[in-house]
């Protein structure tokens, strides 16, 4: 449970940054593709790079709060990669 | 009991040896002092021993077990890192009930030090705050040996005191290794002290050997100091 909250307030630190920045560039890429689309597929494209920024570049000292809780660098990018690509695929679906 | 047992660690970086066999031990109900001047290898021991950086050679056993990666083993081994490490988004009652148990989060919400702190979130806290809370955190989580690097990092006089009192009264059930440029504080703390130079590690008997060996100046206030803390050269 403790790993399941520690994936959870990791991944939740991107939500924002990348939803808002995803909308504005669905809003650009309006009568190309469909807008709800667009924010997904942005979204699933954006979120690695804002992992980047938030934990490389701007916070990494807060990486040794998940190592604490067993979860390693790995497994985090492994996280985030993952539900992006989850939602790339989802979107390949439909 | 349980013992934390640190061996052969090497460790360089381009030419340079920054750890040269270095050995360091810590057992539950221990605090044990590691001292040394400024880029002496102290962070990047505490590193090495927690798993976050690679070492050129290591042997880190807990329980004579051989462990690698430590922070894979989360009940292990817990390391506080010289900066601020909670993530700046989650509230601190949030963090607290991730970080530790059912039982010890609740004992840990009832300090009164930290109760108008809970809806806050790590950002909105001071640094002295801060400090007080991840250290509590750790103190109250189930790791078996703590590394606290710098607990007293840039915070006023009251929080030090806080600290200290915080990590007197919960360290019965863990080893705790910590370090300081504050030296006067992690020796008041500690039962044992180990001094860092040049690569390696020398168990510290008494005050004069730190000036010895060039760690502090011989003058007048050390003397005063000395006698002062006369009950805790008693356990070295």
């Amino acid at each position: 449970m403790r790993i399941i909250k520690g994936l959870w307030y990791f991944y939740q630190k991107l939500i924002i940054p990348s939803l808002t920045i995803s909308v504005v560039l669905a809003l650009f890429s309006q009568g190309y593709v469909s807008i709800l689309f667009g924010i997904a597929f942005s979204y699933a494209i954006l979120t690695p790079f804002v992992h980047l920024y938030s934990y490389e570049i701007d916070s990494p000292q807060e990486y040794y709060f998940y190592y604490n809780l067993g979860l390693s660098k790995t497994t985090l990018w492994a996280n985030t990669l993952s539900i992006s690509t989850l939602l790339l695929i989802v979107l390949g679906l439909t | 009991m349980n013992r934390l047992h640190v061996d052969s660690v090497r460790k360089k970086i381009g030419d340079r040896s920054i750890l040269n066999d270095v050995f360091i031990s810590c057992q539950s109900g221990e605090i044990v002092g590691l001292l040394g001047r400024n880029g002496a290898g102290k962070s990047s021991l505490f590193k090495i021993v927690f798993g976050s950086l690679a070492a050129d050679y290591k042997f880190v056993s807990v329980n004579d077990r051989k462990t690698r990666g430590l922070y894979s083993s989360s009940d292990l081994i817990h390391y506080l890192p010289q900066h601020r490490f909670l993530p700046e988004h989650i509230k601190i009652a949030d963090l607290i009930s991730c970080f530790c148990r059912r039982d010890k989060a609740a004992l840990l919400m009832k300090q009164e030090w930290i109760q108008a702190l809970l809806i806050k979130k790590a950002k909105a806290l001071s640094t002295g705050e801060r400090r007080m809370v991840e250290c509590g955190i750790l103190l109250f989580s189930e790791a078996r040996f703590l590394l606290l690097d710098e607990p007293f990092n840039g915070i006023a006089p009251l929080y030090v005191d806080r600290i200290k009192e915080l990590i007197r009264q919960n360290i019965n059930e863990k080893g705790t290794v910590i370090t300081g440029q504050d030296y006067k504080n992690v020796i008041d703390l500690s039962s044992r002290i180990i001094l860092m130079q040049d690569g390696n590690t020398r168990e510290i008997k008494n005050l004069e050997e730190l000036v010895e060996y060039g760690y502090l100046r011989a003058s007048a206030d050390l003397g005063v100091w000395v006698t002062e803390t006369s009950n805790c050269l008693k356990n070295f």
